[in-house]
């Protein structure tokens, strides 16, 4: 397209967008779990063409000297020229260091997971959840992408029972006994993305990103409760249209919670 | 790592559980015939263990500076800019292998990208695009054995997929010899075989040329006519592997045709 701005206004002028969707329609959303043997859980998630990878490691470590009874969750966001022309290979770049730390945020204010039902022993021996999250194609929306394929891969980790020998100190871990993590809430983010200071729509591809004006993610847990907001600049908002997407962000969250039960209730047990 | 403060932090060290348990009781994977998803310039693969994803991007505009480990062959006599270039990446997720792998892997990604490059050079028209170069990034998602093989064979696929002219497709397949006290060269191997193996060789064939497009081998082989042993086993495997490769191209062709605008 010549005028790119121009095309979409036309779109957004009748309601729509050139790829049919409604202003406040998600993409399909597909998800996968448990596809990677290697990984300790795993999980694949599909928003239209964006496609993202989730593989978690669990690994023992050290507590944190300032918080002995807590366990570590170590999220990694990678975007590399598998995914688009954008990027390039090496270390991670500024878009993959926002989303790296846009999931810390989501993990660490929604309390996912309890930190201390990471710790084996205090002081001396606990989980490292290694979340490491790929993308395999870019296509716009990576936050959604990112959050829902953590929340699948994390209710998916199932971590060998540890005991600690008490002449030898040293840790036993039975690799036939495995449980699954204790999930408290189950946090969704949705994304919106601003035209023209004043139009909101939902779930940007890569090219309504580029042409908008501002983005906007809101992460909600299953009780309506605010987990996180992610305004990086952009135009500013009301107070009613953020109003607006916070609802369209509760109900987003029925949505994905439907998909994940469904999902993981057709999972056979191992 | 120390001072890398582009990344969230985690614990300075740390160990895998599997150190820890009391034996291993590991059951080799059942192995899947090779199932492609193809898309634009991307190639899917998983053979049993390994699993591949493999994107093609290009070809666009040379840069003029030097980019990454792999360069044109040393010592050619045309000037670099008449012929279009190829860049290979190669890349291990890090919950691919039994341990977390952290990136970048270093001088073991790099060989692979630098054998990938060397392989899919022979078998591309690359004297078609010139001042161009063609992205090749391989992401290993799954590792079961050979890590060379099963790339090799989805970057060729990815460049049929993206329509870059070629030769011939390659296949890869991957070999490991077994040790003392039976030295045998076992097609295929898995991450087990692999490890305790005694020596590894990888063979790239383009089998309508019947030409060796790579090889890559190292270890205590035993005598030369083990290694030649080896290799036609290699040759016999890549020769099965065929016709699996041209059922998905053209399933993919007709596929993008049928979705295809107009």
């Amino acid at each position: 397209t010549v005028e790119p701005l121009e095309y979409y206004r036309r779109f957004l002028k009748e309601n729509c967008r050139p790829d049919g969707r409604e202003l406040g329609e998600f993409r399909t959303t597909t998800v996968n779990v448990g596809s990677i043997g290697t990984a300790d859980g795993s999980s694949l998630v599909k928003l239209g063409n964006t496609t993202v990878i989730c593989g978690i490691k669990a690994e023992f470590g050290a507590p944190p000297t300032d918080a002995p009874d807590k366990g570590y969750v170590v999220p990694n966001v990678d975007l590399s020229p598998l995914c688009s022309w954008r990027f390039r290979s090496g270390p991670p770049g500024e878009e993959a260091q926002v989303a790296s730390q846009f999931i810390a945020d989501v993990i660490e204010n929604s309390q996912i997971i309890q930190k201390e039902d990471l710790c084996i022993s205090s002081g001396k021996l606990a989980w490292v959840l290694y979340c490491d999250l790929i993308c395999l194609n870019h296509d716009g929306n990576i936050l959604d992408a990112c959050t829902f394929a953590l929340l699948a891969a994390l209710k998916n980790v199932q971590l060998p029972e540890v005991t600690i020998n008490e002449e030898t100190a040293l840790a036993e871990v039975n690799l036939k006994k495995k449980s699954y993590l204790n999930i408290r809430t189950h946090p969704v983010a949705t994304s919106f993305a601003v035209f023209d200071d004043t139009l909101l729509i939902v779930d940007p591809t890569e090219e309504e990103e580029h042409l908008a004006t501002g983005t906007l993610t809101v992460v909600m847990d299953e009780e309506g409760r605010l987990c996180c907001l992610h305004k990086p600049g952009g135009s500013g908002l009301t107070g009613s249209k953020l109003q607006d997407c916070m609802s369209r962000a509760v109900t987003r969250h029925k949505e994905v919670k439907k998909l994940m039960d469904e999902v993981f209730k057709s999972m056979k047990p191992k | 790592m120390p001072g890398d403060h582009r990344r969230i932090r985690g614990p300075e060290e740390s160990q895998p559980p599997q150190l820890y348990a009391a034996g291993e009781g590991e059951a080799p994977a059942p192995r899947d015939p090779a199932r492609l998803r193809p898309a634009k310039g991307s190639a899917y693969l998983e053979a049993g263990g390994p699993k591949v994803l493999c994107a093609v991007l290009g070809p666009r505009q040379a840069e003029g500076g030097e980019r990454g480990g792999c360069r044109a062959r040393a010592g050619c006599e045309a000037p670099a800019a008449l012929s279009g270039r190829l860049l290979c990446d190669f890349r291990r997720a890090p919950f691919s292998g039994r341990r977390r792998h952290v990136a970048p892997g270093g001088g073991e990604e790099r060989e692979l990208a630098r054998a990938l490059q060397e392989s899919l050079e022979p078998v591309g028209r690359l004297g078609r695009y010139p001042r161009a170069q063609l992205e090749v990034s391989a992401l290993l998602l799954g590792d079961g054995g050979s890590a060379l093989a099963a790339p090799l064979t989805a970057a060729a696929l990815a460049l049929a997929d993206a329509c870059v002219e070629m030769y011939d497709l390659v296949v890869g397949c991957g070999l490991s010899r077994a040790p003392a006290p039976a030295p045998a060269w076992l097609l295929e191997p898995t991450l087990l075989e692999e490890e305790r193996a005694a020596a590894g060789l990888t063979v790239a064939l383009m089998p309508v040329l019947k030409q060796v497009a790579g090889l890559l081998g190292s270890g205590e082989g035993g005598p030369t006519e083990s290694w030649a042993e080896a290799m036609r086993l290699g040759f016999e495997g890549c020769q099965r592997l065929y016709p699996v490769l041209q059922q998905c191209s053209v399933q993919a062709a007709h596929w993008r045709g049928a979705s295809a605008p107009l």
